[in-house]
């Protein structure tokens, strides 16, 4: 049986990245002013430069295809760590990039979660 | 608290104690931390230093190729770090990413809350 904490997680990964591969603007709806993404090393934050950064990487279509997802509570209370792998599929390119990412979620008032940290790294191989 | 000389200190002791005495590795988790290993949970520094303690392997070397840092909330250090891992006779090093949760201790040291390891394959 699968705990909460891993539902919760795997909920958020899915809408997630379904988000990023439908409607990429909309991701917007997920940080807050206090959000932050280091995004292959480059650290962003405030939510209008977090969404410019991921509104303008190179490319216009993406599948994000999800491995593995490992979730853990943190210490801010109702807050959950989320450890994703898996790989990045761009329309015309024979090989897809491997990425690994982790998200802090901080529930907000109505039981919704909003994304306070956000690491992305592609794994090269 | 600058959070990457934070990341950066514990990345290194973190690296070194597991490369050169894995029961060392004991006073960097408190009972509540939480370590996913490749899927499994693992609840307690007793539990967690077993674990590590326990892998199939006398000696290893990471090799750290990323080290990224954030400031998590309520003090504490999010780190996010991939290398590789060299074992003892193995032609090929695993490839891996993890990701420490740090938090601080009344002395004014940090500890390990979460910990999640991954080897990635490709």
């Amino acid at each position: 049986m699968e705990e909460l904490i891993d539902l919760v997680g795997k909920a958020f990964v899915d809408h997630y990245y379904h988000l990023f591969d439908n409607d990429r603007p909309a991701l917007s709806s997920l940080y807050q002013p206090s959000s932050m993404l280091t995004f292959e090393g480059q650290k962003i934050q405030s939510i209008e430069d977090i969404t410019a950064k991921l509104n303008q990487l190179p490319f216009d279509q993406c599948l994000h295809v999800i491995s593995t997802i490992d979730s853990q509570p943190s210490s801010f209370t109702g807050g959950i760590v989320v450890f994703v792998s898996g790989s990045l599929q761009l329309p015309g390119e024979e090989h897809h990039l491997w990425f690994s990412q982790m998200f802090h979620l901080i529930p907000l008032l109505e039981g919704h979660f909003f994304v306070q940290n956000d690491i992305f790294r592609l794994n090269y191989g | 608290m600058d959070p990457d000389a934070v990341a950066k200190a514990f990345v290194d002791h973190y690296y070194s104690t597991f490369d050169s005495n894995r029961a060392g590795l004991a006073n960097l988790y408190q009972d509540g931390s939480m370590l996913t290993f490749e899927g499994q949970k693992i609840l307690g520094s007793q539990n967690i230093v077993a674990k590590l303690v326990g892998l199939p392997f006398q000696q290893c070397q990471h090799n750290i190729t990323t080290v990224d840092c954030q400031p998590s909330g309520a003090g504490g250090v999010l780190v996010f770090v991939s290398g590789t891992l060299q074992l003892a006779g193995e032609q090929h090093a695993l490839k891996f990413s993890q990701m420490f949760h740090l938090m601080p201790t009344a002395q004014g040291s940090f500890y390990v809350l979460n910990d999640i390891f991954r080897l990635n394959y490709t």
